[in-house]
């Protein structure tokens, strides 16, 4: 066998513990590395993959309400132009419907079709499972129905549709590329012949919707296409309502949690290998101080520094290798796991293949980073003298200062010794407050992601705005519902607040809030930057469509609704994760210069203390006012209902980190504890052979850890209190999402602390245990 | 005088690739109040292990350690430690005092264990620092910062900080020069009178004239005893004596 890995093999008997020690700490780094590449390249991807395969082409659009005059020689019409092809379909169309999806209802464009869907030439709808016995009174729903919506084939589907309710059996989860999403805003649902006929026989006048799948000729922007159709439709029928969506702009909502999961394992990630980098320095550099003596007598007996360096080379480059095949292993036994967070808000089937490229880049990755770290630590090797290495160094002590000194000091013995022995390893303290700080930060990003998506949902983060209720009414009757409104004593801040979707120089579109005044709304943190607009002639828009444009605050832009066009001042930017960022608020004053007001419903948003509070509130509303009633919605019973993935993400966050965190408390003081022995078993065996206990020792060892530990979670926790959100701002500007304010709750970060504190303390005593097996005897036989 | 120590039949047996190896014999022996005992004999006699299992620092295979009337050989590990706290000091040859506590704290970190009055044991550590010639100057140094025979000294003073019933002393000259050796056996000879009892390992004639008990260990038993009576200085008889014994052991 060659020389290299003979010294190798010998480096690796010597040091078995520290090596299978730092052989977890790269299993782990690269497996959570392969999990993350896998999402990113694999998992993420997904979206587009799936609406490639169903033939998803560019875009697709909706138009319901109304389709007098608009029939399929008309969309034909409309699509030849600028269309290479398309596909239209007759559906039922439910907008802003209520559904069951869940613990709660989430609101969705409800668009239901029979069997015939499963025909369509574009933007196909395939089962994904089914049962084929359940054959009368069945529906098919999305398969995000069955990854995070609380439903499974044999189970009954109870929804309400108007003042109607149904009873349908699940038969199968389908995939469809427009419709399988609540972040989407629209489900396609499929039921039998029979309940479907029955559907249209009620509906099919007033909710009957056409449904077209195309694909854009070459140069035709989606965005104009979009403006130009809804204009055409509008100007053939006004009470038309359009709905298009690009693919692009579908995948990205889809895809949104999915991208958080990414984002949030890449960071987890790299954080990691820092935690590798500093162990590795450590353990390499400990490695070469407490085998002086053997490095020594290699070199007196003709081993080359390069026979040395390179048989540690091989020792950790071997690890390294070791570690990352069982990591990648690993890595796709969690992975299931993982995606099915990452793909509960795609309601996508995904199966977990073997990725050849993130598998191989996650090996290298671990491999190249040992290897230079390596390479760099043993660059000393070259130095040592064989003399001098045989009397283990020459040690150049720089005592500063007696610390703790024992006749001075107030403090117990095992404490002042303690504190002594923690003096003298700065080092490690240094790498364990690091270390510490690290999991600190990360565990406080879990409770954040924790507390404001699962405990305390914080919507407004996600949304424009939060409310308890609303209760919308005909133009008619817009008055005396205000009034019965204000009348009441169990509500408040009732606001006036409804959306449309105004054009902008022809090029796109923006979906528009109109308030009745702005300073009423509960969610004020959604303009971040300027003000909302407080006169006629201002705007506030999106920072993401003001960056795509080129706007700033201060600057005027053109609006266009039908066929008017005026122009506002920016003043405010807003923050949104939702219209691909195409969002703008304007109040009344300012909306009344483009639109009419006379046709348009009275939108009532109100605020109330409880979810049982808004339903009796909705239903005596609808009693009062019967007919009248457009649309009602409890937002509580939605927000848990669209919460729900949120929910299960930020539970698992928090869990895995919790886990990882506790394993590389762990991991990290095994390896730091047992160097420290190792190196101070001398002193151990003194300490014995004087009458010291092996219970004291551990506790001295143990709590010579613990200042830099309680420092660490100390000082980690007021830090990661002020960076959490500016690091979530960083992450969340992905999503449109610039000022986000989370809520980071100091008893449960007090707690973490706590937590990390105590579990260091347990793991520092029980890896010191090793201190019972030093015997002041042994210890000098062994000089 | 009282025994300190009474062996029973103690044995000591090494293991070594399946080969017994019976470092010591069905060895019997009595360690008395006030003496300074020596114990001699060849290399790999079984001198050491004698020490340290008549100290608790390690186990005997059989028989039995009585140590002011317990038996030392039936305590566990911690037992044994609490045991050695109050009633052992040790001296050994490497000076094995801990680098990162200073020569005050070496020897206050033994005092401390076993009374808590912070002022009463730093008094107590700095009267026998300085009676073993540790200048006050040497008392906030490290042990790297003092020479080999001041360590050794500081050696002392941590062993003899307790007031222990006996001090354990294996070759404490071993790693001195003759000068730094003969001020270590001045000290621990100036305790012995003041007396304290001494059990020393030793293969140097001169440091074994110290003793006033010779005892010569040769294949595990004591092949012989030489009563030398107490030191005086300059006594050449006992020189001759003393070599005498050690010839007639085949020394």
């Amino acid at each position: 066998m060659n020389k290299t890995f003979i010294l190798a093999r010998s480096h690796f008997r010597k040091n078995k513990g520290t090596t299978i020690g730092l052989l977890c700490l790269m299993l782990i780094a690269v497996m959570l590395l392969s999990a993350s590449l896998l999402l990113i390249f694999d998992a993420y991807p997904l979206a587009t993959r799936e609406s490639e395969r169903l033939d998803s082409g560019s875009g697709r659009v909706r138009i319901y309400n109304n389709l007098t005059d608009i029939d399929e020689e008309f969309i034909d019409e409309l699509l030849s132009e600028d269309c290479v092809r398309y596909d239209v379909q007759d559906c039922l169309c439910y907008s802003a419907m209520p559904v069951p999806f869940g613990n709660g209802k989430t609101t969705v464009a409800l668009v239901i079709d029979d069997d015939s869907a499963f025909e369509k030439e574009m933007g196909r709808t395939e089962v994904v499972t089914e049962d084929t016995s359940i054959a009368d009174d069945y529906i098919y729903l999305p398969y995000q129905f069955y990854t995070s919506g609380g439903y499974d084939i044999g189970d009954t589907y109870s929804f309400d549709l108007l003042d109607r309710t149904y009873d349908l059996t699940v038969r199968g989860f389908t995939t469809t590329p427009y419709y399988g999403c609540n972040n989407v805003g629209g489900f396609e649902v499929i039921v039998d012949d029979d309940t479907y006929a029955e559907l249209y026989e009620i509906d099919g006048e007033e909710y009957a919707c056409l449904c077209a799948v195309y694909e854009l000729k070459d140069g035709v922007k989606n965005s104009k296409f979009e403006i130009s159709l809804n204009d055409k439709v509008i100007a053939r029928n006004s009470r038309a309502i359009v709905s298009p969506m690009s693919i692009e702009f579908t995948n990205e909502q889809r895809t949104f949690m999915s991208k958080i999961i990414a984002v949030s394992f890449m960071v987890v990630t790299l954080v990691i290998f820092v935690v590798v980098f500093l162990m590795l320095t450590n353990c390499i550099t400990n490695y070469i101080k407490e085998n002086m003596k053997t490095l020594g007598a290699l070199k007196a007996i003709g081993y080359t520094s390069s026979d040395i360096r390179a048989s540690l080379l091989v020792l950790f480059g071997s690890c390294a290798l070791i570690g990352a095949l069982i990591g990648i292993v690993l890595s796709y036994v969690i992975m299931p796991y993982i995606a099915s967070f990452a793909i509960a808000q795609m309601g996508i089937p995904y199966t977990v293949s073997f990725n050849a490229l993130t598998s191989i880049a996650s090996m290298l990755a671990i491999v190249a980073f040992t290897c230079i770290v390596t390479a760099a630590a043993v660059i000393k090797v070259r130095k040592i003298e064989p003399i001098v290495a045989l009397r283990e160094g020459t040690e150049s002590h720089n005592f500063r200062k007696n610390r703790f000194a024992l006749n001075k000091t107030h403090a117990g013995l095992d404490f002042s010794l303690a504190m002594k022995t923690m003096c003298f390893n700065m080092k490690q303290n240094v790498i364990t407050f690091f270390v510490i700080g690290i999991i600190m930060f990360l565990c406080t990003i879990a409770l954040l992601m924790y507390y404001n998506f699962n405990k305390k949902p914080r919507l407004e983060i996600l949304t424009f705005e939060i409310t308890s209720g609303v209760v919308a009414v005909d133009p008619d009757t817009a008055d005396e519902l205000e009034a019965y409104l204000e009348s009441r004593d169990d509500l408040y801040n009732v606001r006036q607040i409804f959306d449309v979707w105004f054009t902008y120089n022809g090029e796109d579109s923006l979906k528009v809030y109109i308030c009745d005044d702005t300073s009423k709304l509960k969610n004020q943190d959604v303009c971040y930057s300027g003000r909302l607009p407080e006169y006629d002639n201002e705007i506030a828009v999106s920072g993401r469509f003001a960056k795509d444009y080129g706007f700033e605050i201060g600057d005027e832009i053109p609006m266009t609704y039908g066929d008017d066009t005026y122009t506002y001042l920016i003043t405010g930017l807003i923050q949104t994760t939702n219209e691909a960022g195409r969002q703008g608020v304007l109040n009344f004053a300012g909306a009344e210069h483009l639109i009419d007001f006379e046709y348009i419903p009275g939108y009532y948003w109100f605020d109330c203390d409880d979810t049982e509070t808004t339903a009796a509130i909705i239903d005596d509303c609808s009693e009062e006012f019967g007919d009248h009633i457009v649309a009602t919605m409890n937002f509580n019973e939605i927000l848990e209902g669209s919460m729900t993935t949120f929910k299960g993400l930020a539970a698992m966050m928090l869990v895995f980190i919790c886990i990882i965190s506790a394993a590389l408390i762990l991991l990290v003081l095994y390896l730091l504890i047992k160097a420290f022995i190792f190196s101070k078993r001398k002193d151990y065996g003194i300490y014995k052979a004087i009458g010291y206990t092996s219970n004291s020792l551990i506790l001295q060892t143990a709590l010579s850890f613990m200042p830099s530990i309680i420092v660490s979670a100390v000082v980690f926790s007021v830090v990661s209190y002020y960076v959490a959100n500016p690091y979530m701002n960083l992450i969340m500007s992905f999503f449109g999402i610039v000022k986000s304010n989370f809520v980071i709750p100091v008893p449960g970060l007090a707690a973490i602390a706590l937590g990390v504190i105590v579990i260091s303390f347990l793991f520092a005593m029980f890896e010191a245990r090793k201190i019972k097996d030093i015997e002041a005897y042994n210890m000098l036989l062994a000089e | 005088m009282r025994n300190i120590i009474e062996t029973r039949k103690l044995c000591k047996t090494f293991s070594n690739g399946g080969v017994q190896q019976h470092v010591l014999k069905n060895l019997d022996l009595q360690i008395k109040e006030g003496d300074f005992t020596v114990i001699m004999g060849p290399s790999g006699a079984g001198k050491s292990t004698l020490l340290y299992a008549l100290s608790g620092m390690d186990k005997p295979t059989l028989g039995q350690v009585i140590f002011s009337g317990e038996d030392i050989t039936k305590m566990n590990s911690d037992k044994l430690a609490v045991f050695r706290r109050t009633h052992c000091g040790f001296v050994f040859q490497q000076t094995y005092l801990v680098d990162s506590m200073s020569v005050m704290d070496n020897v206050l970190s033994a005092g401390l264990l076993i009374n808590k009055n912070k002022a009463e044991v730093t008094k107590k550590a700095e009267e026998i620092l300085k009676s073993v010639d540790i200048s006050e100057e040497k008392w906030g140094k490290f042990p790297t910062q003092i020479s080999g025979g001041e360590a050794q000294r500081v050696g002392i003073a941590r062993a003899l900080i307790n007031k222990p019933e006996l001090v354990f002393a294996d070759e404490p000259t071993g790693a001195l020069n003759s000068k730094t050796g003969k001020d270590v056996l001045d000290a621990l000879t100036k305790f012995n009178r003041d007396g304290q009892s001494i059990v020393m390992v030793t293969h140097d004639i001169t440091s074994a004239r110290r003793g006033n008990r010779i005892l010569y260990v040769r294949d595990g038993e004591i092949a012989g005893e030489l009563d030398l009576g107490a030191y005086v200085t300059g006594d050449k008889e006992r020189h001759q004596k003393l070599r005498d014994f050690l010839g007639g052991m085949g020394w």
